[in-house]
């Protein structure tokens, strides 16, 4: 025992040991790479089960049809009645159908301000009190006026009229309905949502006149097609990237896809194959939803309040009718009428790769965090590299006391010579202070203004390394090789603490800007070959920031053939933070941001004395 | 130290400074005091601002402050806050008072480090000691430290604490005895576990005492003994009889040192104990109890016996350990620890882990809070995510305080062996 410890300790004193490290690093990125795109092999995802047997999905025999569907026709021409009509208006008549079945009616106004615009309008909700319960739970039915592409919900709204009206007859409801109907789909929930949890700002949303229990679970229904549909599309991606809990997702999917013979999709992958491909590309598009974080349906709202929550889309040309998305929602209410407890036995954390098959956090997680702890991996051994003695600083460094002259006169290895922190912490913490500048910015300029902010605000970030790195070298004393290697240890410290931080929260987005910010780890300041600074300059400004966003926002989106535009993307941005309080942009210009700067500062960096390092190396 | 004046001045201005930021954070973001106040990891249940004020409201209305089970601090903070305008309708003051509290904390860390007491103690000169921080640095680094201003804003009774126990170690080394040993038995009265800090403080007192020169008499120091501990204990016996005649009973003395004794409030916070306890079975729990506090107490002896010669020293690792091992740590403990380590600014190129130690400091901080949300609002998490944080953070400060005394120690044994000077040493 006590050799191998002598001769770990020599190992560590082993100058090969510091060459190590970038290899690792790449290991690292690599391996968390490749892993991601092993996810969707059989061997590592799982078929999806229902954990909590309290469910039962589709164990029941769903009643609705028949007579009904008279009235939802009915109920349809009184939307149709509406279609132009204002939102006071469509709400009055709504309150009066809806007291017209017997149930207790609020509504509320709310006003959102972002990027200069105003989103106000009002929400209507009628509460179904429970017949065996004592409104200590409830569950909510979710219609938008209009759905997230702004079109008007004609079929959902007296859809969910209709199952009102039906849900009232029944007497075996445990727990209450809510049926809310939103005049949008993002920030009407979000203000209901806010005041149900008195969680919201009084100034902008009103508080509900009416409530009931705690929220176990809410379906939202976007069903503006008038045809008849063959699937059911399940959203269920939450703001900031948080799903709900996988039982949900699995009841709806028994229900539609077991009882009623309904084909059932999800992240708008309207065929799907089962293949490698298809589970892939299923993977990609929910990471790269849950990276952006954004509000996608009447649901998503209701996620950060651990509400689970889903959207049904119906899809497709095929027989089925209105009343068979009904009976799917009267299946999913029956099973969540019978939960005992809040969900929570199944996963929270998961990415789907088809309707039945996924991967739970423990699979999943170590691709993120490999990638985060490169940056960990490259800080520690940047740090180790700076403490090393450099012969070469007994000439430059001219405050050296004598004493310590003395130590570095006689180069000891394993004692490190002292480092020069201030420098390289007031440069990071330089870097990570003016990131406040494109958040505020980008969140509180009005709509006309953010573009040309954007573009002003590249130019300027293109340019900053470069006064940054004039700054560090004509400064009196100039910066020295340790000095670098601190500041790129620094900031790549923090860049992998905040990605895996972050990778416990939404694992896409830690995922995705650890994959943009790989190549911070390898870049060195490399005063004597322009070809390598050149190389790395333009590796470092393709992956910038402000480039990504720019190329991301006229790529074309999932479904559409041309991107969505810089304007309308800054604008959801701003939206986002505003209403549904989405933080991507946080981690993007106060996290990478700062890691991006501090990295091409670095690149850019001449060392003091390292030209003379190479002739005494030769 | 080095014209006076001009030292004054950035004194001032730092204080100046500190206030302004703490005032300006107070009012630019009315959220945020109650955000911070509601925190785990900065109010426990035996220092909480929200407590606080509950005890206030029962006191004011003639009832018991220690009834319904929610307050848990001592007897005298209720006039003290009493006294202040109710904070409702003008929150400045009280403000005003945490940020007084803190600069006076800063002031005595300032005469603490002009001293010179952590470079040579009477009985140890380092050879390093010329380098080392002015007062004004350190009391920056414990001014600017967000672990501070967190505790500030966050209104924590733990900052009175903090300050009693700064201004216990800065008379003890200004030599007024008495003085230190008043502050010493407020801290005690306030929080208990400053009393443990009693012996090193009677050894920096001794090593510090003014006297002429020339032999003492060698039982002098029984006596001096006897009057310190007598000093502290007739203070705290007249705390207990003010406390006594304010609340009418004896009963606060279960409310506040039973509760740390026993801890029967099972909050979560950054501390080991709450965890453990949480899944105790019953019938051990007394005996766990005695071990835990045995633990932390244990420190006490052996450091002031290892580190009889640096008796500052003993009680800045003794504020490391409790730091980790109290039954409510919070990070006004750890600020308070941290605020302590610069002084030992000649021992740092001796630290081996510093990057590291510093590395899982920072990723405990961002981590614990992280995974607190996964636990209690998102729902996906549970109390072991939490748990596994608040070890990860007890490891970080426990390196500290470990490294920290390796660096001491070994700054120690190389005055004694000048011929190891620079070389490696290994622990066997």
């Amino acid at each position: 025992m006590p050799r191998l410890l002598a001769s770990a300790l020599s190992l560590r004193r082993d100058p090969r040991l510091l060459k190590l490290p970038p290899y690792l690093s790449l290991l690292c990125i690599v391996v968390g790479v490749v892993w991601l795109f092993l996810l969707p092999l059989d061997d590592y995802s799982r078929r999806t089960y229902i954990s909590e047997n309290a469910l039962l999905p589709g164990q029941v025999h769903t009643y609705f049809g028949g007579s009904d569907q008279n009235v939802f026709r009915a109920y349809k021409h009184e939307t149709d009645e509406l279609a132009d009509k204002g939102n006071i208006e469509v709400n009055d008549k709504l309150e009066s159908i809806a007291k017209g079945l017997g149930l207790k009616v609020g509504r509320q106004n709310f006003t959102y301000s972002s990027a200069g615009n105003t989103h106000s309008g009002q929400n209507m909700y009628a509460i179904l009190q429970a017949p065996r319960g004592d409104a200590t739970e409830a569950i909510v039915l979710v219609a938008a006026w209009k759905n997230v592409k702004g079109e008007l919900n004609r079929s959902g709204i007296p859809l969910v009229l209709t199952l009102a009206r039906y849900f009232k007859r029944w007497s075996l409801w445990s727990k209450d309905i809510i049926f809310l109907f939103t005049p949008d789909s993002i920030a009407g929930p979000q203000a209901w949502v806010d005041a149900y949890h008195d969680a919201h700002d009084s100034s902008r949303v009103a508080s509900l006149p009416l409530k009931s229990g705690a929220l176990q679970g809410a379906i939202a229904l976007d069903f503006a097609r008038e045809t008849r549909f063959k699937s059911v599309h399940i959203v269920y991606d939450g703001v900031n990237g948080q799903l709900p809990n996988l039982d949900l997702i699995n009841s709806v999917n028994h229900v539609a896809g077991g009882q009623m013979g309904m084909g059932v999709a999800i992240q708008e992958m309207w065929k799907h194959s089962t293949s490698y491909h298809d589970r892939l590309q299923t993977m990609l598009r929910g990471m790269l939803k849950q990276g952006l974080g954004l509000a996608s349906g009447p649901h998503s709202s209701f996620i950060p309040y651990h509400v689970d929550a889903v959207t049904l889309q119906p899809f497709g040309d095929g027989w089925q009718d209105e009343m068979a998305i009904g009976r799917v929602i009267e299946g999913t209410f029956r099973s969540l009428n019978n939960l005992l407890e809040h969900l929570h036995q199944s996963f929270f954390f998961y990415l789907l790769m088809q309707r039945d098959r996924f991967v739970s956090i423990g699979t999943y997680l170590p691709s993120a965090m490999l990638v985060a702890a490169n940056f960990t991996i490259m800080a520690i051994a940047l740090w180790v590299k700076s403490g090393q003695p450099e012969v070469q600083e007994v000439i430059t460094e001219k405050t050296k006391t004598a004493e310590e002259a003395e130590k570095i006169a006689v180069p000891n290895p394993h004692v490190a010579v002292e480092r020069d922190l201030n420098l390289p912490l007031v440069v990071v913490a330089v870097c990570h202070v003016l990131s406040v500048v494109p958040l505020y910015l980008f969140n509180h300029l009005s709509e006309s203004a953010l573009i040309p902010a954007f573009v002003l605000f590249s130019v300027l970030s293109a340019i900053l390394p470069f006064l940054l790195s004039n700054l560090l070298h004509t400064s009196t004393t100039s910066t020295t090789t340790q000095q670098y290697n601190l500041i790129q240890s620094f900031s790549l410290l923090l860049l992998g603490m905040f990605l895996s931080s972050l990778a416990t929260l939404n694992f896409s987005l830690a995922f995705l800007v650890g994959v943009f910010s790989a190549p911070l780890t390898f870049v060195r300041p490399c005063p004597n070959s322009p070809v390598l600074k050149v190389l790395s300059m333009i590796v470092l400004y393709v992956l910038s920031p402000t480039t990504v966003v720019l190329v991301a926002s006229v790529l074309p989106g999932l479904d559409e053939k041309v991107g969505y535009g810089l304007g309308e993307v800054l604008k959801q941005a701003a939206f986002a933070w505003d209403v549904t309080g989405t933080y991507t942009p946080v981690v993007v210009w106060c996290v990478w941001w700062p890691a991006w700067i501090a990295g091409v500062v670095s690149v850019l960096g001449r060392p003091e004395a390292a030209g003379e390092k190479k002739v005494k190396k030769a | 130290m080095n014209g006076g004046k001009v030292t004054l001045g950035r004194t001032a201005g730092l204080y100046a400074g500190a206030a302004v930021l703490r005032l300006a954070l107070f009012t630019l973001f009315p959220g945020l005091p109650d955000l911070l106040t509601g925190r785990v990891e900065i109010s426990t249940p035996v220092t909480s601002f929200k407590r606080l004020q509950e005890g206030l409201f029962l006191y004011n209305h003639n009832v018991s402050p220690y009834d319904g089970g929610v307050y848990h601090q001592a007897p005298l903070l209720l006039p003290i806050f009493n006294l202040l305008p109710s904070f409702s309708t003008f929150p400045i003051f009280t403000y005003l008072l945490y940020i007084a509290v803190d600069i006076l904390s800063a002031d005595a860390l300032l005469r603490i480090a002009e001293s010179g007491e952590a470079g040579s103690s009477a009985r140890f000169t380092s050879p390093r000691r010329d380098k080392r921080w002015s007062g004004a640095v350190i009391a920056a680094l414990f001014l600017f430290n967000p672990f501070t201003i967190a505790t500030c804003i966050g209104r924590s009774t733990t900052v009175f604490t903090t300050c009693a126990i700064l201004h216990a170690i800065a008379n003890a080394i200004s030599g007024c005895h008495f003085h230190a040993m008043i502050a010493l038995a407020f801290a005690s009265y306030l929080s208990m576990y400053p009393l443990l800090l009693l012996p090193p403080l009677i050894l920096l007192c001794y090593d510090r005492q003014k006297q002429p020169a020339g032999p003492r008499a060698p039982d002098a120091w029984i006596k001096f003994t006897g009057t310190m501990v007598m000093d502290v204990f007739g203070a705290l016996a007249v705390l207990f009889q003010m406390s006594f005649m304010l609340t009418g009973s004896w009963e606060f003395l279960s409310s506040t040192y039973g509760v740390q004794l026993t801890l029967s409030d099972l909050t979560p916070n950054i501390g080991l104990w709450w965890y453990f306890f949480v899944e105790m079975f019953d019938s051990f729990r007394s005996f766990f109890l005695a071990v835990f506090w045995l633990h932390l107490s244990s420190y006490v002896g052996g450091l002031s016996v290892r580190l009889r010669q640096q008796p500052l020293v003993v009680i800045t690792l003794l504020l490391g350990i409790f730091a980790i091992f109290k039954p409510y740590p919070s990070i006004a403990d750890a600020s308070l620890f941290l605020g302590m380590v610069p002084l030992y600014r000649h021992v740092f190129p001796l630290l081996r882990y510093s990057f590291v130690i510093a590395a899982i400091i920072i990723y405990a901080t961002f981590l614990g809070p992280a995974f607190y949300h996964l636990w209690i609002y998102a729902g996906s998490g549970n109390a072991n995510f939490f748990y596994a944080i608040t070890l990860v953070w007890g490891l970080g400060l426990s390196l500290l305080v470990c490294d920290l005394a390796f660096a001491v120690l070994r700054d120690e044994w190389e005055v004694e062996r000048p011929e190891m000077v620079g070389k490696e040493i290994r622990q066997i």
